[in-house]
């Protein structure tokens, strides 16, 4: 595109609005270009600009996995559930035909109860044994979203790297160090490398009494 | 004495999961009055709406946080009574002792065992029959 006239942009023919001082456009475009320069000249641009497109497809991997690992523990909580139903079963049909041996072996033996017994148990401990399988089959998530994670957690460690550069480079030396402390942390991983956190449930109790409670 | 068993509990925490599991855990300890709240402001209003009697909550949740939860317990009339067991994986001492601090009846991290679970449990509801 042609510009015939220079001074048609530095002085608009019917302003919406009263015009600025020119002095405040001319800052803010120099500290545009500045910002922009810096950035450039920090190599954190491009970089930068290529992780945050990857954030989409982060958020999307980390919802597979949200949900993968949301499906598996609730397949074994429900195998759990209907295992532990099976076991009681037994535990009371052993309890009955024990007592009813005990009153008149023969009888238990000639009214057929302790072959249904033995034909009841065999049931119950296939059926036990189908939910310990789909158990089993339930831990493939790991493997899964092990792979996704891997991908994720190589995403951001190289957002991270590119946004540490920029606050190194943008913040104020007596800022650089300042920790936000208002936020939640949610599990560590690794708790022998800091002094600031608990490794276990004994050094909460040992905290909590050395504090009175 | 009240036992653990006559009790009715409200356990918080945003993961259904974790819901699940220490639903489950009470109810082989013989705790079956068991509600469940996704996060502290659904729990207050459900304690202000119903009687319980103990709370389990976890801390990092949307909307209130475990923290904002115990205060808001700890700062009304009818509810500071209540015992409330935070159960988290917030392991930072500075958490534990604000806590303590704010009222909490007992302090978990994850992952924990039944056995602490069994633990805390009986050891506050001992304790609220010693000063009932």
């Amino acid at each position: 595109m042609t510009m015939n006239n220079g001074s048609a942009l530095a002085e608009p023919k019917a302003p919406a609005a009263p015009a600025a001082p020119a002095e405040v456009f001319q800052q803010l475009g120099l500290i545009t270009r500045q910002l922009h320069d810096a950035l450039v000249q920090l190599g954190v641009m491009p970089k930068l600009q290529q992780a945050a497109d990857g954030l989409p497809d982060a958020r999307s991997r980390l919802n597979y996995i949200a949900r993968k690992t949301g499906e598996a523990a609730d397949k074994v909580l429900n195998s759990v559930d209907s295992a532990k139903l099976e076991h009681t079963h037994i535990s009371e049909a052993t309890r009955r035909i024990a007592a009813d041996i005990v009153a008149d072996p023969v009888k238990a033996v000639a009214s057929g109860a302790v072959m249904n017994f033995v034909n009841d148990v065999e049931s119950a401990t296939h059926r036990i044994d189908l939910h310990l399988t789909d158990i089993m089959m339930a831990q493939d998530f790991h493997d899964l979203t092990g792979q996704v994670v891997a991908k994720v957690v190589t995403l951001a460690g190289e957002l991270e790297d590119n946004l540490v550069k920029l606050l190194v480079q943008a913040a104020p030396p007596e800022q650089a160090h300042k920790v936000e402390l208002g936020i939640l942390h949610g599990p560590v991983v690794d708790p022998e490398a800091r002094s600031d956190v608990v490794a276990n449930q004994g050094e909460v109790d040992d905290l909590l009494a050395s504090l009175g409670f | 004495m009240s036992q653990a068993t006559d009790l009715k509990f409200l356990v918080v925490d945003d993961f259904a999961t974790m819901r699940r599991i220490v639903r489950g855990l009470l109810k082989e300890m013989g705790c079956h009055n068991v509600e469940e709240a996704e996060d502290g402001a659904v729990a207050l209003a459900r304690l202000k709406a119903q009687k319980f009697d103990f709370v389990v909550c976890d801390i990092n949740m949307p909307n209130m946080t475990g923290f904002d939860l115990l205060k808001a317990v700890k700062g009304d009339n009818m509810l500071k009574h209540l015992p409330v067991l935070m159960v988290t994986a917030e392991a930072r001492k500075e958490d534990i002792v604000l806590a303590a601090q704010s009222g909490a009846a007992g302090y978990i991290v994850k992952p924990f065992t039944k056995a602490t679970l069994e633990e805390k449990v009986t050891k506050i509801v001992q304790k609220m029959g010693a000063t009932a």
